[in-house]
């Protein structure tokens, strides 16, 4: 009985960490770039939702705004900040990205100030069930995590956009040749991967009310960690990391011994996974030619 | 013979300047005409350019990135620090600094051939996000350890050793640093850890023992972040570890790669600019200003890297950098130019940033970096 | 050769500034002040900021006061505040900075992972602190500095004996490991508590966020030990509300202070949370009360917590002290060097001088740096079934 809740919370914390590694992979999988600055477009959506709360108290209309605002923030960051560099090594796209993060965390306490904000979404309770309480917000999360998976995944491989998307990430050169606008495709990953990051707020923020101008930092890089468990580029794979993620962390902290050492515990199990697969769970394997 | 006169100052320009700034830094320093503020900066920036050239070895000359230096800087900062601590007593202060330095350097060194392993079978991102790991484990280990072995959260005390004179050592080694890694670099072994990173599967089908010169540069970069962490533990009452978190790894990656890939004066450059840009925002904005200073940090970094970087502004670059305007004060002799473009001795440390990971990370090669499955034969 | 001239000139240029900066320097920095200038460094950005920001408004606050009553004996004061984002490695530059512009005392760090740093550097120089909330019990080991807040040994045994007298069996404890405040105050209570008390343990750390396999630790608790900030503890309290028996108490220690300005409304929780700290920020009489008022008006709710209400103490703790020395019969001229200043400061705060301000009365300071004050357990929410 123990077990499973510990599995219960930890596919909670793991179904957070699945949304926003499904935006990272996204974003890598195409652009072919570390987007470090993808836990502050969280943290961003985050703020927008705490205006749009504190004006007109309705969730929805907040996470409304936060898409909106989030997805033209990736545009413009992308416009701005990394499209200069296409065609440049994109070590110098990775340092912009963090330079991106360092400004969108320096303007929020400069906006917002220090103090952590205290955003009360809504309170969804607890789902007891033969003795196993599991709050409605881990259900909610899971379940959005899963539907936003399968519609990437249809979108990526039904749509004219998204077979585009997998030809520009395949080489995009030859997406040019074939008439692929590799800007606009690369554009509209952005768009789609800050939208994700405007829900990853809003579910971590249903998780934990209070907002930082930091929130998104950590989250992200274990987010990340986890999109390359599951193999960077995997949609499904994405989710797979994250969920595994979140079981390995809460399996951890309910080990006293061990729980101190949560984080390099989650840290180990990426290194023997890479070890045992180099391209992660789901990742696919190429052979280089010369 | 001329020509092989030109040679040798570029060869030793680098050595020359730190060696002259040392001993006038130390001149100015025993003759008391340095603030404390100075001395700290002074040994801040050694530190820094430490770091930068070591990881420049992995980055720039061997193609692999790594985000996890400032864990190999941890591991030297920890295990030199105890050792000086354990030592001091014993043995007095000058031989415990070089053991404590010996110490910290090998016990990372030894680390850096556990981590270049992997490298072995990961590529790019991987390879990446698995140094990555590697420093916040290291950071947890040492944050969760006993109060008796390395402090704990609370750190680990180490002594101090004289401001007037630890900038000085500092100094010294960023020197031998340079030594070991330029000449390593001009060697033979340097143009096949270069060959490496412009084509492993080139290099390994002319012969080069791939994985004999990935753990080597491995070894020797980890060996001199453990290094620059003993010096860190020497020019700080506490060794914390939550001062080796992936933020710090980033931040001496972007000094190699604003110093420019595969040049190890750039990241020489980069280093020390980037430490003073620190310094100086962290004393200029003080009180309700200091909130600025994150902002400006990360505007000066993305304007930096675009301008430095950018395709759209590479005639403009070209037209008004340094060189051209120096150009201007001197006779242009077309003859002379001819002969020094055609030097092969210039490949291994001048290839420019954009060529240099054309291989590993160009737009047209996988994104799912593979290798032969059998490992490197 | 030409690119090599261009690394030269470079080379050279990054050389030259440097030496620009490495102007003359001379041991009497003070000489040129035209005021009393005290220093300190905290978190003004980064995770920690809110305290940071708490004790710079509250310390140049008092600063102000101070000044507009005509300062002491006709001589201005002036704060210094530098920034070290929680991190021990910015401090050298801070504290030498803040020394080279004449700072003659200061009031240290804000947290106690830099004071570690701030302390053993101060007193090479013999620089007087005195730390609003840096509660290591190391930090004023060095003998220059006393601190304002209780130190965590001390916080971990009041609170051990506390629950020592009640008739509990069983505790919850949930702690930041990584963490040197919540750590210290955790080994002194784990030591000090009767061994017939079985504890259950969760903790976490970094800027964890999501509690649920903690919460499901310590969900049959009736008592949870909480030595930790109040920033993770209101997040704690929220997803535990309704997994928690709506009976037990949370109990922490001065840093829960603040907990309730986090809630709109803290009856959402209904369990009891109490603390023992020196600072209650909902206090509505007495000194507490008046400072209170006044930086709400100035700065808002949101950075209103126990950190600046002990720094506004400090900086007066350090004005009466000085006032108190030249009532003695010593002299304080405003060029006074830091190191003097610390000897006539060290030699009243050791003697019999008593302070009373907004974090307690009759505030006395034993020879060790530690302080000696009442601590109080306020609790700031009964539990919603005791109403």
């Amino acid at each position: 009985m123990k077990f499973i809740e510990t599995l219960i919370n930890g596919l909670s914390m793991g179904s957070t960490y699945a949304m926003i590694a499904l935006g990272y992979t996204m974003v890598y999988g195409i652009a072919k770039m570390l987007n470090f600055a993808h836990g502050d477009i969280i943290m961003v959506g985050g703020y927008m939702i705490f205006v749009t709360m504190a004006a007109t108290g309705n969730p929805i209309l907040g996470l409304l705004a936060a898409v909106i605002f989030c997805a033209a923030l990736g545009v413009t960051i992308e416009k701005v900040a990394y499209k200069p560099l296409r065609g440049a090594s994109p070590l110098a796209v990775l340092i912009t990205a963090i330079g991106v993060s360092y400004l969108l965390q320096s303007i929020a306490q400069i906006i917002f100030g220090t103090a952590p904000k205290m955003v009360n979404i809504a309170d969804l309770g607890n789902l007891s069930f033969a003795g196993i309480t599991v709050p409605v917000y881990t259900l909610v999360t899971l379940g959005c995590s899963m539907v936003i998976m399968i519609i990437l995944s249809l979108f990526v491989k039904f749509t004219r956009t998204g077979r585009a998307m997998i030809a520009v990430s395949e080489d995009k050169g030859a997406a040019q040749l074939m008439g692929i606008n590799v800007n606009k495709i690369i554009m509209i990953t952005f768009a789609i991967g800050s939208v994700l990051a405007a829900f990853a707020g809003l579910f971590m923020l249903m998780k934990s009310p209070s907002l930082t101008n930091t929130l998104g930092a950590m989250p992200g890089i274990k987010a990340f960690t986890a999109a390359v468990i599951g193999g960077i580029g995997s949609i499904p794979g994405a989710m797979l990391g994250g969920l595994l993620m979140g079981v390995v962390e809460a399996i951890s902290l309910t080990i006293p011994e061990i729980a101190p050492y949560t984080d390099a515990i989650e840290f180990i199990t990426l290194i023997i996974i890479l070890l045992v697969r180099p391209t992660g769970i789901l990742g696919k394997k190429r052979r280089e030619k010369v | 013979m001329a020509n092989l006169k030109s040679i040798k100052w570029k060869y030793y320009i680098n050595y020359i300047i730190v060696g002259l700034f040392t001993i006038l830094f130390a001149a100015l320093s025993l003759t008391g005409m340095l603030k404390s503020s100075d001395v700290y900066l002074l040994e801040k920036i050694s530190i820094s350019v430490m770091l930068a050239v070591s990881l420049s070895m992995v980055v720039g000359f061997l193609g692999e990135l790594s985000l996890g230096h400032a864990g190999f800087m941890c591991v030297g900062a920890y295990l030199g620090g105890k050792a000086s601590v354990l030592l001091e007593s014993a043995l007095g202060e000058v031989p415990a600094l070089v053991v404590s330095i010996l110490i910290g350097g090998l016990v990372a060194a030894l680390f850096g051939v556990i981590i270049g392993l992997p490298a072995l079978r990961l590529r790019g991102d991987y390879l990446a996000i698995v140094t990555l790991a590697f420093g916040e484990i290291v950071r947890s280990i040492f944050m969760n350890s006993s109060d008796e072995s390395f402090g704990g959260s609370l750190g680990l005390d180490t002594p101090r050793f004289d401001k007037k004179y630890l900038f000085i050592i500092s100094l010294v080694l960023v020197l031998c640093c340079l030594a070991i890694t330029q000449n390593l670099i001009r060697s033979k072994h340097g143009r096949a850890i270069t060959s490496i990173r412009d084509n492993e599967i080139a290099a390994r089908a002319t012969g080069i023992n791939v994985t004999k010169y990935k753990l080597i540069v491995f070894t020797v970069s980890s060996f001199f972040a453990g290094v620059a962490g003993v010096l860190y533990s020497y020019s700080n009452y506490t060794v914390q570890s939550s001062n080796f978190d992936y933020n710090y790894s980033i931040e001496i990656l972007v000094m190699v790669v604003l110093g420019g890939m595969g040049s190890i004066n750039g990241s020489i450059i980069a280093a020390t600019l980037i430490t003073l840009l620190n310094v100086e925002l962290q004393t200029i904005l003080t009180g309700n200003l200091a909130v600025l200073k994150d902002l400006f940090y990360a505007l000066i970094l993305i304007i930096l890297v675009i301008y430095n970087n950018a395709p759209v502004f590479k005639t403009f670059r070209d037209k008004y950098n340094l060189k051209n305007l120096l150009n201007r004060f001197k006779a242009h002799n077309p003859s002379a130019v001819k002969d020094d473009e055609a030097k092969w001795d210039r490949v291994p440390t001048k290839i420019q940033m954009d060529e240099v990971l054309s291989v590993d990370f160009q737009t047209s090669s996988p994104y799912t970096p593979d290798k032969s499955e059998k490992g490197d034969e | 050769m030409k690119a090599m001239l261009k690394k030269v000139v470079a080379l050279l240029a990054v050389f030259a500034m440097l030496f620009g900066l490495a102007a003359c320097g001379g041991d009497n920095f003070t000489a040129k002040n035209t005021k009393y200038v005290i220093g300190f460094s905290g978190p003004l950005t980064g995770d920690a900021a809110v305290y940071g920001v708490a004790v710079h408004r509250s310390a140049q606050m008092a600063v102000d006061e101070i000044n507009a009553a005509g300062g002491l004996n006709g001589i201005m004061f002036e704060l210094i505040a530098t920034d070290d984002t929680h991190d021990a490695t910015k401090i050298s530059t801070n504290y030498s900075n803040m020394y080279e512009s004449g700072m003659q005392v200061s009031l240290g760090t804000v947290t106690t992972a830099p004071g570690l740093e701030y302390s053993k550097l101060s007193s090479d120089d013999n620089v007087f602190f005195l730390t609003p909330s840096a509660s290591g019990d190391d930090i004023p080991k060095t003998g220059n500095g006393f601190q304002m807040c209780f130190a965590d040994g001390n916080q971990g045994k009041v609170a051990a004996n506390y629950v020592n007298s009640t008739n509990l069996t069983e505790i919850g404890i949930f702690y930041k490991s990584d963490d040197a405040y919540s750590n210290g105050i955790y080994k002194q209570f784990k030591e000090n508590l009767n061994k017939s008390i079985k504890t259950v343990e969760a903790v976490f750390t970094g800027s964890a966020q999501d509690f649920s396999t903690q919460i499901s630790t310590l969900k049959d608790c009736k008592f949870i030990f909480m030595p930790i900030y109040y920033q993770p503890a209101s997040v704690f309290m929220t997803q535990a509300k309704s997994t928690i028996a709506p009976d037990a108490v949370y109990y922490g220690c001065d840093g829960f202070d603040g907990l309730a300005g986090q809630f709109e409304d803290f009856s959402v929780i209904p369990q009891e949370v109490s603390m023992l700290s020196h600072f209650d920020s909902n206090a509505k009489e007495g000194a507490s009360a008046d400072f209170i008022q006044k930086y709400t008006k100035k700065y808002g709710t949101d950075t209103l917590n126990q950190f600046g209400a002990s720094a506004y103490d400090c900086v007066y703790a350090i004005y009466n002290a000085m006032k108190a020395a030249i009532d003695g019969g010593k002299e304080i001229p405003v060029t006074i060097s830091a190191s003097d200043l610390c000897d006539i400061l060290m030699e009243q705060f050791k003697g019999d001088f008593t302070f009373s301000g907004v974090t307690g009365t009759n505030i006395t300071w034993e020879d060790n740096g530690y302080v000696s004050k009442e601590a109080v357990k306020y609790t700031l929410k009964e539990a919603n079934s005791a109403k």
